[in-house]
This record gives C-alpha cells, structure tokens and sequence, in this order.
C-alpha cells in the first residue's frame, strides 16, 4: 500500500499551512506542491517564513492549521513512516558535539533502523565523499563551520531518503565542496529524489532548481517553474529601468526583487547614504 | 573612529568600565525578560528557596564561630584561632570543589573574546562570579562571624583585625576560584582527567587506610605511637601549619591584640604572599582561557589514522536504544564535568563513611548497621541532573531525535538503561567499600537494600523523565557552570529523591525498631511494584509529552551556540 501511494502522489503537498507565534503568523495558509524528482528551491527574504515552513514540513513543528503529505502519506497520521523518507539539514544542523564524525553517521545510521554493516559502509563512503575522513578523532564540535555542514548534509543522506529537506545547505561550505555537493544533489534527483531548498544564494538556486517557491510576510507570493516565474514577471515589467535587454532573461535575483518589492539599487543608495560615519 | 574607546583598556579604565555596566546590564535585561515565562518565575522562586536552605544552613555553624572566636580570644587562646579559621578554610574549598550546587557558576567568558576586553578585566569578571557563589557567600558569612567574635572580645584591635580577616577571604575566594579553574582544565583533556581521577582514588584511599587504623585503635595509640611521639608529632604539624594561610593569619590576629606591631607586619606579609601565590596560578590559568584556548582532544594526524585502522567502538551493538546508550556513554566519558559529578558523592562517601563509626549510642550502631542503604542513597546523588534532566547535553541534537523515525520513548529507554547501569556500578562500589569498611551487612538489611533500590530506581526514573520534559535545560558539557533553569530542576529533583528516601525510611525504620526488619522487605516490593507500572506510564506518554513541548524543549536545551 506504501509503495503505491509513494508512486503515484506528490513528494510535497502543503495545503492552506499556517503556523501562529500568539498574535503573529509567520506562516499564513500556504499550499504548494512539489512533484517527485524535482529540484525545488523556497526562497524569501529575512523572516519571511521559509524556516518555519520547512520545519513544519519536516515535523520540527506542529502547524497551527492546515495538512502536510510527503509522498502521499499524511505527516499528522504517519509521522514515523514519513520520517523514513525524508532527509533533513536543519537550520540548526541538529548534530552532536561531542561525538567524532564517524561515531555521528553510525548513531543517525541505526536511529534510521540500518543494520551495522550497512551503515559502517555508508559512513565510510560518505565520509571519504565529503572529505571528512582525515580527522577520524575530532570532535564535531572542533568542526569548521563547513564541515559541519557536510556532516549534516552526510547525516541527511544516509538512509537513502526520497525527499530532502535543505535549509541552506551550501552557507559556509568551500566552493570545491560546495562543487561536490551540487554534483551529488542532481544525481539524486535524476535517481528520483525530491529535493527541497531554501537558500539565500540565488546564483545556486537559480542554477540548481527546476521550480522555485517565494514566500513573502508569511504567504506565498510566487509558485512555478523558473520559466513561469520569469515570463510572469517580465509581463508585469512596465518601467524602462526594469526591461531586460532584448534576447537576454530576467535573473532569479531580479525576478525575486521585483516579487518582494526590494527596491533596487537607487534604494541601496539611499540607504548607504544614511551611514556616511562608515569608513 | 569616532566614538570608539582608545584610551588604555585596564581593568578600571572607562571602556571597561562601559563593558561591565553593559555586561550587568545585559545580565539584568536577561533576568527580567526571564521572568516572562512561568518557567522563569519558578526559577526565581527556587532560587529564593535554594538561598534560603543555604542561609539556613550557614548560619547556625557561623553563629558558633563567632562564639567559639569570642571565647578563645577573651580565655587568652589568641593562637587556637587558627581552628576556626581552618575550619573555615577547609569548608569553603571543599564546598567551592566538591560540593556543584555551592560552587557557583564558573563562567565561560570565551564569548568575550571577540570584544576588546583587557586581561585584567577578565580577571576581574572571573572573580566576580567566584563572589556571589554559596560557597563564597558562605565563607564570607563565616569570615565576618570569627571578626565579630573577635571584635566583641578585643575591639580596639578592629583595623588589624578586620583587614587581616578580609585578607584571609580574599585568598580563600582566590584559591577556591582557581582551584575549579584548574580542575576544569584537567578535567577537559583525557590524560589529564586519568591522572587527576587516579590521584582522587589515592587521597581516598589513603583516608581509608588512615582512618580505621584511628578507630581501631581508639583506646591505645595506632601505629605504635606513644605521648612523646604525638606530642613530638603534633609539635612539627604545628611548625608547618603556622606557615599555612590560617596559621599565619591567626598569629597576625594575635600579635595585634598582643600589640607586637613588627609581628604582625611579617604575619600579614606572609598572608599577602599566600595571595600572590593563589593569584599568580588563577592568572596563568586565565590567560590561557583569555587567549582563546583550544581544549581540543584531537590527536595529532598520523595517531588518528593508525586509531582509525584499529575499527570502532566497543559498544558497536545495534538497535536505537543501544545506540542512544552508547552516544550518552561517549558524551559522559568526553565531559570532565559530568564525570567529576557522578564521582563527587563516591568520593565524599569515600572519605566520610567512616565518621558513621564514631557515632555514639543507639543511634551509631543503627547508622553502622544501615550502612549499605545509606549508602546507596549517596549513590544516586551522583546521577540526579543526569536522571533529572536527560534531554540537556543534547544541544542542536536533540532536533535530530524529532527528525529521525525512532519514537522518543526509545530514546528516553536508552537513556534510562544508561542511568540504571551507571546507578548499579556506583552501587557496587559503595557495596564493597562498605562491606570492606563494616563487614558483610545482615541478611535482612541486605534484603532491604535490594528491595529499596527494586522500589527507588523506577521511581526515580519516571520522576526523572517527567522533570526532563517538564524543565529541561541546557548542560554545559565543557564547563561547571548552571544554566538558567537549573535550580528549579535542581530543587524538584532534590525533593523527590528526598520523598523516595523518606517512603524507604518510613517502611523501615518502623519495622526495625519493632524488631522485625524483614517485614520491610515485601512492603518495599509491594511499592515497586507500584513504581514500576507508574514508570512504564510515563515511558508510554513520553512521545505525546515530548510533542507537546518540541518547541520549548528546543529552545531551552539547543541554545544558541550550542552543538552538544
């Protein structure tokens, strides 16, 4: 019945989601669908909403209303089968400290329910994989940055998950590594994983998704496929500053200021104006 | 620049000044907004709670300080001042070093790295925090009733008196501060924490050796001494002591009721020099802290590869409650702090059992008698913020347990397993020390013992699971520090070990005295019995509680900056 139900519905599917902090909704009805082999990027500016989405989505928090299905399978229902299937690197990156690399990969490995062998060989794959095999008795917390960010993203991946939730995954991750992890991101998608991403990056967003969400003051201003993004917006455009030259396409960075009202450069200037004291 | 502080940065220049207002006032900004929650008003009350106790319990000994000050002064026994003042010395390290919940919070400054904070102002912090801990809130309390005992006998003495006394305070605050500063750096590296652990077990032992040889001998002399070679004995202790910080601030007391001016000087100068001392340790060590030291256990590469080749682990079984035990066990025998806190009751039992022998009357033989059960109280001290607060060392971790598809009641098992075998290795060694020390226990004791733990153990546990969810919060694992939220779990947790001894005690101090300590023994199984189903409820419900309160348990244990 599982397999069935993972074949044919949507790897994500969001309907009217919300999340109330008291008085303040930081997540107001968003419905969205991913489909199964998708690269799909969730963009937003600062408090936006896009963290408290994804950890709705991943079950780090109960949503004030609304339902969540991943694969098929409502969250609220089968928390623990949906959780078999999706990988996670939180924004927080939810490692332990004071465990070496190899111990954490062996530990997330059977919390996953893998028999010893294959998660031994996993871990070492994954660790010669990220590069992270060379300190084998280093404490995660002695860890740069950056490889925390690979542990996390090592960690994720480890039991084979159909869906992957990325919450920025490549922030603070060298540009060799950074190279790496696309590499392997995109075969796992031609494989047939879901991978869901926020980042802040948009060159990486914009290179890597097939379809990009924007969430904006908690409510999801635009949903679509790169090319509908970019059509919609360019038939919006009015102003001479905002017209591409012709033959050449609006950027996602122009396509998501244009969306959540960033102002533009003539803005920037302003701005930077006010802070005439900086050296 | 303009704006910028760039005159001198000493520890009272005006930018240090500026950073200590903001640092208090930052401190303040967090204990109001602290009270927001009704978290943060139960804090506060158990902290009152908490003072109280302390005050309680300080001011009855300073009260006889202060009396026994007054009557050794006034009864010309200028020079046994030197008791109470070791008294007081011995009390506030012991409190500062074994004794968590007086110690106090020993800071860690490294988020004040990045700011441009001068040494000496470190320095200063550091003590700051050494001040307002019990053990120094308590000393001081001491110190001033010695003074006041003093005083009441020789007032015109008080300029000497008081300054030699504030002095003695200052190197007692000094010494304690970098007594834990020190054992915080041994502890953090393993080869450090082998040879301090190895050095405990020896002190020990040698009071153990020392001490029955004492007793066993009480009505002739140990060891074949005579008076003459006790007195000789107690003549070079007296030489050595006198040189030692109270010695000399009890002979620079005396000189000046004396009025032997010169004396007193060369004894005040000693007392400074003691300081220096204290101070120059303290500041070797700070400045290391202050430099942004790394305590890092990672070895050099090429050991790492060939410990790599060897394979992993010795606890490598599978299944998540194996695994969740064998993660905590790491992160036990990778923190100093825990380590030295699951010790610190077995070493305390270690060097003050034996003082149940000397009890006098009925109530010292029962004591002697009981011995095993008491003990075994002693060994669940160790284990409180472990039971009481199982979620805290987990850090940005504890997210990975909402994320992962074992049920939480599987965590909170390994958890529990964990705990239960550490409780019965502490138990075991306090069962040999004990029967090594008073001899095998009674049969019926012995069944009472088992019978309390069978009763104590579940009970704890799901006390404890209940507290870990209710009031969890964030372990340091690098530092003995407390954080926010401590003591309120602290307290509660106290309480119920307090109610689990008090139920034990109730069912069988009755029966023994009735002279039928077996009766106990089915009425305590009876009760766990009851203890067991109660923590298999709490067990059953941990998912549906944890999920209730994901999003304040992850606030509270995954703190920002904190990876475990």
């Amino acid at each position: 019945m599982l397999s069935c139900l993972l074949m044919d519905s949507p790897a994500i599917a969001a309907r009217a989601l919300t999340r109330r902090f008291g008085e303040f909704t930081a997540v107001d009805g968003v419905t969205l669908t991913v489909a199964p082999g998708q690269f799909f990027g969730f963009l937003g500016p600062n408090g936006a909403g896009k963290s408290t989405t994804i950890k709705m989505l991943t079950g780090l928090l109960a949503p004030t209303s609304g339902q969540i299905q991943i694969l098929g399978l409502d969250f609220s229902d089968h928390p623990l089968e949906v959780k078999r299937q999706i990988g996670v690197v939180p924004e927080g990156l939810a490692l332990f400290g004071r465990l070496t690399a190899s111990e954490y990969l062996r530990f997330v490995g059977r919390m996953y329910g893998l028999d010893r062998p294959t998660t031994n060989r996993r871990t070492e794959e994954l660790l010669d994989f990220m590069n992270l095999s060379s300190e084998p008795r280093k404490l995660v917390t002695d860890f740069s940055h950056g490889m925390q960010k690979k542990l996390a993203l090592a960690a994720a991946v480890i039991h084979g998950p159909r869906v992957l939730f990325l919450d920025e995954p490549f922030e603070g991750v060298d540009a060799i590594a950074a190279g790496t992890l696309k590499a392997m991101l995109q075969r796992m998608t031609e494989r047939g994983a879901t991978i869901f991403l926020t980042s802040h990056v948009l060159e990486i967003v914009e290179r890597l998704c097939s379809h990009v969400a924007i969430i904006h003051q908690g409510q999801l201003v635009a949903n679509g496929s790169l090319e509908e993004l970019r059509s919609g917006v360019a038939a919006s455009l009015t102003g001479p500053q905002f017209s591409p030259q012709s033959g050449e396409k609006l950027t996602l960075e122009e396509i998501f200021l244009r969306i959540v009202g960033g102002g533009g450069p003539a803005a920037n200037e302003e701005a930077l104006q006010e802070l005439s004291w900086l050296a | 620049m303009a704006g910028l502080e760039t005159s001198a940065s000493g520890p009272l220049s005006a930018l240090a000044r500026r950073q200590y207002a903001a640092l208090a006032w930052m401190q303040a900004r967090m204990f109001v907004n602290s009270l927001r929650t009704r978290r943060g008003s139960f804090e506060l009350g158990a902290r009152i709670v908490t003072f109280l106790l302390f005050a309680l319990l300080a001011i009855g000994p300073a009260v006889g300080m202060g009396i026994g000050a007054y009557f050794l002064v006034s009864g010309g026994h200028l020079r046994s001042l030197a008791v109470p003042l070791w008294i007081l010395a011995l009390m506030w390290q012991f409190f500062s070093a074994l004794a968590p919940a007086l110690a106090g919070q020993n800071p860690d400054l490294s988020h004040l790295l990045r700011f441009p904070v001068s040494f000496g102002s470190w320095l200063l912090l550091y003590l700051m925090y050494g001040v307002v801990a019990p053990s120094s809130l308590i000393g001081m309390l001491w110190t001033a009733a010695i003074g006041i005992g003093v005083l009441s006998a020789h007032p015109e003495a008080w300029a000497w008196v008081a300054l030699t006394l504030a002095v003695f305070a200052f190197f007692n605050l000094l010494l304690s501060r970098m007594i834990l500063a020190w054992i915080e750096r041994w502890m953090a590296q393993r080869r450090s924490r082998e040879i301090v652990t190895g050095i405990f077990l020896l002190v020990a032992l040698c009071a153990q050796v020392f001490n029955p040889a004492f007793h066993q001998h009480r009505r002739g002399m140990p060891y074949g001494l005579t008076r003459g070679k006790i007195a000789q004995l107690g003549y070079r202790i007296w030489r050595v002591e006198k040189v030692l910080p109270p010695g000399v601030a009890a002979e620079s007391i005396a000189e000046s009721i004396s009025h032997d001016s010169p004396q007193k000087v060369e004894n005040l100068s000693w007392l400074g020099a003691w300081v220096v001392a204290a101070a120059g340790l303290l500041v070797v060590r700070l400045r290391s802290e202050s430099r942004g030291e790394n305590l890092s256990e990672a070895p050099k590469r090429a050991a790492a590869v060939r410990d790599r080749a060897q394979g992993y682990g010795w606890l490598d079984f599978s299944g998540p409650v194996a695994a969740v035990f064998e993660k905590d066990l790491r992160y036990l025998m990778r923190s100093g702090p825990m380590l030295y806190g699951l010790a610190s009751p077995l070493v305390m039992v270690f060097l003050f059992g034996s003082t149940a022998r000397s009890a006098p009357g009925r109530l010292g033989a029962m004591r002697m008698e009981y011995a095993l059960p008491l003990g075994l109280v002693w060994a669940f001290l160790g284990l409180t913020r472990l039971i009481s607060n199982n979620l805290g060392t987990e850090g940005q971790g504890i997210q990975f347990y909402f994320l992962s598809p074992t049920p939480l009641r599987t965590v909170v098992l390994g958890k529990n397993a964990l705990h239960l075998s550490l409780f019965l290795l502490e138990a075991l060694l306090i069962g040999i020390m004990v029967v090594v020390r008073f001899g095998p226990p009674s049969l019926s004791v012995a069944a009472i013992s088992l019978a309390w733990i069978a009763f104590a153990v579940p009970a704890n546990l799901a006390a404890g699971n209940t507290l870990s969810i209710a009031m969890p919060y964030r372990v340091n694992l690098a530092r003995m520090s407390r954080e926010q939220g401590a003591v309120g779990n602290g307290l509660l947790s106290m309480l119920t070990q307090f109610g689990i001894v008090a139920i034990g005690a109730l069912v069988v101090v009755p029966c023994a005295l009735m002279g039928h300590p077996w009766l106990a023994v089915p009425v305590l199984l009876l009760l766990a019995a009851v203890a067991g189903i109660v923590y298999w409820r709490v067990l059953a419900g941990v998912d549906h509680r944890i999920a209730a309160r994901m999003e304040s348990l992850t606030r509270e244990v995954a703190k920002a900056g904190a990876t475990g």
